[in-house]
């Protein structure tokens, strides 16, 4: 007997400045519809998919579009300011976004579960790594936009707090790539490294420029000012290219080089179904444990009204490629394992620590921040030239 | 001094005077994501039951819903304006005289009816470092206020000084100032113990005192 079906809308901005990671992300989400028609179970989701290209309006205009026809839920989103444009429209219908991606907290919305990892997940293991291994002097580049704004505000806390130093932040239009100022700023203040929060072709074509500029200058870049993020990923490693693909690190709680049976059958099988790419990255794969928790939640709730799902899915778990991964019935984020890997020329990770189990999400810091915010103020001093 | 913001709230507790009517939840699970404890005082008589005595300012919140009128029965401090913790309103009724009626209580910050939890973090935000501003710019006036009224002794001091060993005012005050950064006072208190160090008993006055070096002494002041 099929399974009931629910339709379900699927919203990846497969064309624009970041649609190699979404794309990815798209993947990974269809490979656990795809599963969860072939395994048959009682409930059969089907996937609406819909592109807005990267384009905040039609982000809104799709969102209100699915759920006015009867959607009531959606996977979807990846950048942070598609997902704050598009969770008025949830919270109207009382539908619920699953959204699968990484990102710098402060939000606990009662119409979205997170199935990414929250600050505490990423940008805090990475500061920890670094101030251990690396250095404490940081040069901080970003997205013209809140991701970019609040992961480096969390992270220049971080490092303050272990007695280290931010010596500049910059931020870049979306898409922007023009760095030869930054990169010149960069190589004058020699940090320790750079803390990235580019994305899409901004990060790609940063990551070959500032390779470049220190080959040039006679500077090994991996071991000298190593750049490190918390969005870096496989299928942004192939579009970086070979010539610049090696030795960044990242923090993320998922590599495709993980080790498990789980993993490995989940690389197999991404492998088999989207042969032409991109690579699985952590965001496809918390699109697939996104699609994976829904039909589980669907099948417990036997209705996809929103309220039940989102019942439902509480203190759900699943074997995911990453590990166990379960749904916090607090703050609706998910347990995941923090890891930080290095880039290699072959375009993988090879991690170099992982925490021991998943972690709490704690997407508000209440856990690990401090009560006040770090005083920022100018230098007394300021170097002055002839 | 460079003002920091609280920004992490656990470990608050937030005392919520409304009508418990079951639509309060969205502010309660909020609260609790933020780690913040939610109490409910008791509303008798058309009061809240809240002993001001056991409210702290670092660890609590009162969140009260304006629509209750005057259910809040706290004592504002007449000078800052301020209650003794923050104060959130909650607007149900978007009217003047219930407006007036929170900020009269020292409301920072208000928080609309019905609660929407993507707008707690920003309420408590504004509502807990609006009342530490407010209270520090307040601290600062009284201070400004103290050595405003202090000026007179300085202005004393100086002429004293000019009279005790002829220096010009810009080096009598300069010296008093010195000697106050050396005391580790500020000028305005050193210029008090300054004088009242050189006052002599009433009978001595008299005698010692001429009148045109006392007609002088009034002008000065």
């Amino acid at each position: 007997m099929a399974g009931r079906v629910f339709r379900v809308g699927v919203m990846f901005s497969t064309t624009g400045s970041y649609s190699v990671v979404a794309r990815s992300m798209l993947n990974g989400a269809l490979l656990a519809f795809r599963e969860i028609i072939d395994a048959g179970g009682a409930v059969a989701p089907e996937p609406v998919v819909v592109n807005p290209s990267g384009e905040l309006a039609r982000y809104r205009a799709l969102s209100l579009e699915l759920l006015a026809s009867g959607v009531h839920h959606v996977v979807g989103c990846y950048t942070s300011s598609s997902r704050k444009e598009v969770i008025p429209c949830f919270e109207k219908f009382d539908g619920l976004l699953w959204y699968p991606s990484h990102y710098e907290g402060f939000e606990s919305s009662d119409n979205v579960i997170y199935t990414g990892a929250a600050p505490n997940q990423h940008v805090l293991p990475l500061v920890e790594y670094l101030t251990a291994h690396v250095g404490s002097r940081a040069f901080c580049i970003g997205s013209n936009y809140i991701w970019a704004w609040e992961n480096n505000r969390i992270f220049r806390e971080a490092l303050m707090a272990r007695g280290g130093t931010v010596l500049a932040e910059r931020y870049l239009p979306l898409g922007d790539n023009d760095f030869d100022r930054v990169i010149a700023a960069i190589l004058e203040q020699r940090p320790d490294f750079v803390f990235n929060n580019l994305i899409g072709t901004s990060a790609y074509a940063f990551f070959r420029a500032f390779r470049a500029a220190c080959r040039a200058r006679g500077i090994d870049q991996a071991a000298a000012i190593p750049i490190a993020s918390c969005t870096l990923s496989e299928p942004e490693l192939a579009e970086i290219g070979e010539d610049a693909v090696d030795g960044h690190l990242s923090c993320s709680v998922y590599f495709s080089s993980l080790s498990s049976p789980t993993n490995e059958a989940f690389i197999r099988a991404y492998a088999q179904a989207f042969p032409e790419g991109p690579v699985s990255s952590a965001d496809a794969e918390a699109s697939y444990i996104a699609v994976k928790l829904l039909a589980a939640a669907l099948q417990q709730a036997g209705t996809d009204d929103a309220q039940a799902v989102r019942t439902a899915v509480a203190n759900q778990r699943l074997i995911a490629p990453q590990g166990e991964v379960r749904i916090d019935p607090q703050t609706y984020h998910a347990w995941l394992t923090p890891r930080i890997g290095r880039s290699t020329a072959s375009g993988q990770f090879e991690v170099l620590l992982e925490a021991r189990d998943p972690v709490a999400p704690d997407p508000y810091l209440i856990q690990t921040s401090p009560r006040f915010a770090t005083a920022m103020r100018s230098p007394l001093l300021k170097v002055v030239r002839s | 001094m460079t003002f920091r913001p609280v920004q992490n709230f656990k470990g608050s507790r937030a005392l919520v005077v409304i009508d418990r009517s079951g639509r309060e939840s969205a502010l309660a699970s909020t609260l609790a994501k933020l780690g913040i404890a939610c109490e409910y005082p008791e509303v008798a008589c058309g009061r809240a039951q809240i002993d001001p005595k056991s409210l702290q300012p670092e660890r609590d919140i009162l969140i009260v819903d304006g629509d209750l009128g005057d259910v809040l029965a706290i004592d504002v401090n007449p000078a800052s304006r301020l209650p003794p913790v923050p104060v959130i309103g909650l607007v149900g009724v978007e009217a003047p005289s219930r407006l007036k009626a929170l900020v009269n209580l020292g409301a920072t910050a208000f928080l609309r009816k019905p609660v929407h939890g993507g707008s707690v973090y920003s309420s408590l935000f504004m509502g807990v470092n609006q009342f530490l501003l407010r209270s520090d710019t307040h601290e600062r006036l009284q201070d400004l206020e103290m050595r405003r009224r202090g000026r007179r002794a300085v202005l004393r001091a100086v002429v004293q000084l000019m009279r005790e060993t002829g220096l010009n005012d810009d080096s009598a005050y300069s010296q008093l100032r010195r000697e106050s950064m050396r005391a580790r006072q500020n000028l305005e208190l050193y210029c008090e113990e300054f004088l009242s160090r050189r006052a002599r008993p009433p009978d001595a006055s008299v005698r010692a005192s001429g009148p045109a070096r006392e007609g002088h002494n009034k002008r000065a002041i």
